[in-house]
């Protein structure tokens, strides 16, 4: 396991920031940590990195016990809401934490051209960060993170405040580094985000887990479809089974079924024996799309404090 | 392999194309440049050198020259004659310590004419009386003369190059010699001769129309511009562009981005506060260069003692940062860390200046009723010494008050950054031959480098490990 985590517990004075998490997360995963304000998010990665001491359990990197040299070595690091000492150059900031990091002064430098070119962000080396835009500054705190070459990333808020292009960038970016086997750990509020870029999800709520899954599992497929005829259903058609209700401003019909127990996607029958009692009613079929449930349909109802669907 | 999770690289050059190594002159090197870039980024360097190039400026408009003065240095020497003042410490020494050393003949100049201009190059013609008991005094041969006139403890006033005894053996007789004497200047001529010192030609005068004692003008320029208002304005300007630099580094933000690499959180604070350290030496030499300079080129007195000035301003600016520091790590706040370095700094001020006054009456106290010290320096230039005065009755001397308890036993515990800058003084008056007004102070044996240095090096070393304790132990 890359990160592995048992029975975490954080307190800050009376509050407690983590109650108890246990957590794992395999090599060459997108791994998504989304949770309100709050939930402990930003307190997990510390506790991870060894900047922050946890109150009780265990927490280990890479199979080392988190905060060693060697495990810092191995990870890159974004802050949420960071800070780049305004009177830096990206070129001679990326030269101060290559050093710290422990990078040769060669190494580092071609290291640091190559992010700055990958990163969009050559060209302007003589610019104080002083002068850079929220977006660059992203770029420039991944760019740092990216510097060593690590094996885990931890970004907190990775996209906050980058235009679409540079998201888009990014998550190629991402991908790019999961493929070459690198374990990138997001935390994000951005659920659109973490639904198309991570493989696996966690939901934290008051320093609870409540949720952890691979996106394709938490957004599985839900037993209702959305379908549009050629014309009003009469009022005399009747289908056994199925709820109908109008929605999208009478545009559409969704069709709720019971779902219909046995191999086979659940309800992908009782569809059809639907849509043939309707044919034989006359009716011509203009549109069908299965409904999903989405992140955020999970996310809604676990921050508004109901219990998973 | 490290770990058996570890999973297999696609791009086994990109694993290799980073090698990571610890190595700690790296890091250091890295804050260095770090804190180079900060202090930069401040723009107070264009600022500060050109204030010292203003000053350089200045100073070279100023013109420092000798006033007509050989007559008067003649007959000091000759007077000086009367004592024997081999190794008496010109500075520190009294005229009660040479009472002891007379040896009771009376010398005078009754002639004096000179062979060239009246300045302190130029050679004399002048005739030398000594008046002696006969029975109880022999007379002088020329050599004897020759090997004491002009020396004034290890200084140099006058030699003769030429003498001739001229009185007659019937004077001889009675206690009268005389010599005609051709005398070149000494050593240490210069320093005690009368110099006018004027700035911008000839429109500001400094020292009076007559002119003040070469020595004093540059020890006073050298007090002034180095570890007076000069060294004084430079640390100031030190402590608030430095206070920027840790609470700047702790910042939520920026912490993490530094704490996250693997190297200990105290490399991070010391290393800092080294950086810090050394570009203010580097200012400090600056100043401290220039003013050795600018005393050089105007009066051509190159004595090294205001050198001293670097590391004495150096440890107590090193002492000041380390509170600096402490206060950064734990408010977080530049404006704090300002604040509360100045304000150490006027409480070490002040404790300093009433624990002088606690040293000066004890020194009193000790000396009721002798006759109070006057520096041969002084003496040479015509004051008197005077007899201590005792307090008036039931009035008790500084130190045995209450609040001179209290400032003699804080000040036994802070740094004695006070001490350094006196035995700085101290030195430079030795070099200049002249005795300032805290001249009492100087002779007391309380100061010394080695408990001046120790105390504040503790100091700075406690506020340090404290500093770096708290930022090693808390959550960021
Ligand atoms: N240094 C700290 N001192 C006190 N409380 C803290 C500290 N850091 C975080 N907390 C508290 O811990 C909880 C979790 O915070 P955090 O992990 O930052 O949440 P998230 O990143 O999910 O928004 C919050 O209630 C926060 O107020
Ligand atoms: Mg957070």
């Amino acid at each position: 396991m890359v990160v592995s985590v048992k029975q975490l517990e954080k307190r800050y004075g009376p509050h407690r920031a983590l109650g108890g998490v246990s957590l794992d997360v395999e090599p060459a995963t997108l791994f998504g940590l989304l949770g309100q304000n709050g939930a402990g998010k930003t307190t997990l990665i510390k506790i991870l990195l060894g900047l922050v001491v946890p109150t009780a359990g265990e927490a280990a990197l890479l199979g080392q016990p988190v905060g060693t040299f060697s495990a810092r070595r191995e990870v890159g690091y974004l802050p949420e809401d960071h800070r780049l000492p305004e009177y830096h150059t990206s070129t001679s900031l990326l030269d101060l934490y290559g050093a710290l990091q422990g990078i040769p002064r060669r190494q580092r430098r071609r290291r640091a051209a190559e992010l700055l070119d990958l990163l969009g962000l050559a060209g302007r080396e003589k610019l104080r960060i002083r002068g850079y835009s929220k977006g660059m500054k992203q770029r420039l705190g991944l760019a740092q993170a990216l510097l060593h070459s690590p094996r885990v990333l931890f970004l907190d808020e990775p996209t906050d405040g980058v235009d679409p292009v540079g998201r888009k960038e990014i998550r190629d970016l991402l991908l790019e580094e999961r493929r070459r086997g690198v374990t990138v750990f997001i935390n994000s509020h951005l659920l659109g985000e973490v639904e198309q870029l991570c493989d696996r999800v966690a939901i934290l709520r008051k320093g609870e887990l409540m949720v952890t899954g691979t996106v394709a599992d938490l957004t599985r497929q839900k037993a209702s479809w959305l379908v549009a005829f050629d014309r009003g259903v009469p009022v005399s058609f009747r289908f056994p089974g199925a709820t109908i209700e109008t929605v999208e401003g009478g545009s559409r019909l969704r069709v709720s079924l019971a779902p219909i127990e046995g191999p086979g996607a659940e309800g992908a029958e009782a569809i059809d024996t639907f849509l043939a009692a309707a044919s034989a009613a006359g009716l011509r079929l203009r549109h069908l799309e299965r409904e999903r449930a989405t992140l955020e349909d999970l996310y809604l109802a676990i921050a508004s404090g109901g219990e998973t669907p | 392999m490290k770990d058996p999770d570890h999973f297999s690289r696609e791009d086994a050059a990109a694993a290799e194309r980073v090698t990571v190594r610890p190595w700690v002159p790296r890091t250091f090197a890295a804050i260095l440049r770090d804190t180079w870039r900060e202090f930069l980024d401040a723009k107070v360097l264009y600022l500060l050198l050109l204030a010292i190039a203003l000053l350089f400026g200045a100073a070279l408009t100023g013109r420092i020259e000798p006033q007509p003065g050989g007559r008067q240095y003649l007959d000091i020497a000759a007077r000086a004659m009367a004592a024997d003042l081999d190794g008496i410490d010109i500075a520190t020494q009294s005229m009660g310590d040479v009472a002891g050393r007379l040896n009771g003949s009376v010398y005078a100049i009754s002639a004096a004419e000179p062979l060239a201009a009246d300045l302190p190059a130029g050679h004399w013609k002048a005739t030398l009386t000594r008046t002696f008991v006969p029975l109880v005094g022999a007379p002088e041969s020329g050599e004897e003369i020759t090997a004491r006139f002009g020396r004034i403890a290890d200084g140099q006033l006058w030699t003769i190059t030429e003498i001739l005894e001229t009185g007659t053996d019937w004077a001889r007789k009675i206690g009268s010699q005389t010599w005609e004497m051709t005398v070149a200047p000494g050593r240490d001529l210069r320093l005690l001769w009368p110099h006018r010192f004027t700035l911008f030609g000839d429109s500001v005068e400094l020292a009076g129309t007559k002119g003040a004692p070469l020595g004093l003008e540059v020890l006073i320029l050298q007090k002034l511009l180095a570890t007076g208002l000069g060294g004084t304005i430079l640390l100031l300007v030190s402590v608030a562009v430095t206070a920027a630099f840790v609470p700047n580094m702790v910042r939520k933000g920026t912490l993490e981005l530094l704490l996250v690499r693997p190297i200990p959180r105290w490399q991070l604070l010391v290393f800092k506060y080294v950086g810090a350290l050394l570009l203010v030496a580097g200012l400090l030499g600056i100043l401290v260069l220039a003013v050795w300079l600018i005393t050089g080129i105007l009066a051509d007195v190159w004595s090294p003692g205001v050198l001293l000035a670097l590391p004495s301003l150096l440890v107590f600016f090193a002492l000041l940062l380390s509170v600096s520091v402490l206060t950064g790590i734990i408010t977080r706040s530049v404006i704090s860390a300002m604040l509360v370095t100045v304000a150490y700094w006027a409480i070490l001020f002040i404790a300093g200046q009433m624990n002088n006054v606690a040293v000066e009456s004890r020194i009193r106290e000790a000396n009721v009723g002798k006759m109070r010290p006057t520096s041969i320096a002084e003496a040479i230039r015509g004051r008197q010494p005077r007899r201590e005065d005792g307090l008036q009755p039931g009035r008790r001397p500084f130190y045995q008050t209450t609040i001179g308890r209290i400032t003699e036993g804080v000040y036994a515990v802070l740094p004695h950054t006070e001490d350094l800058d006196n035995l700085v003084d101290r030195q430079l008056m030795r070099d200049f031959a002249v005795a300032g007004p805290f001249r009492a102070l100087m002779e007391s044996a309380s100061f010394s480098w080695e408990k001046g240095l120790g105390l504040t090096f503790l100091h700075t070393f406690a506020y340090l490990a404290i500093a770096c304790t708290i930022f090693s132990r808390r959550d960021p």
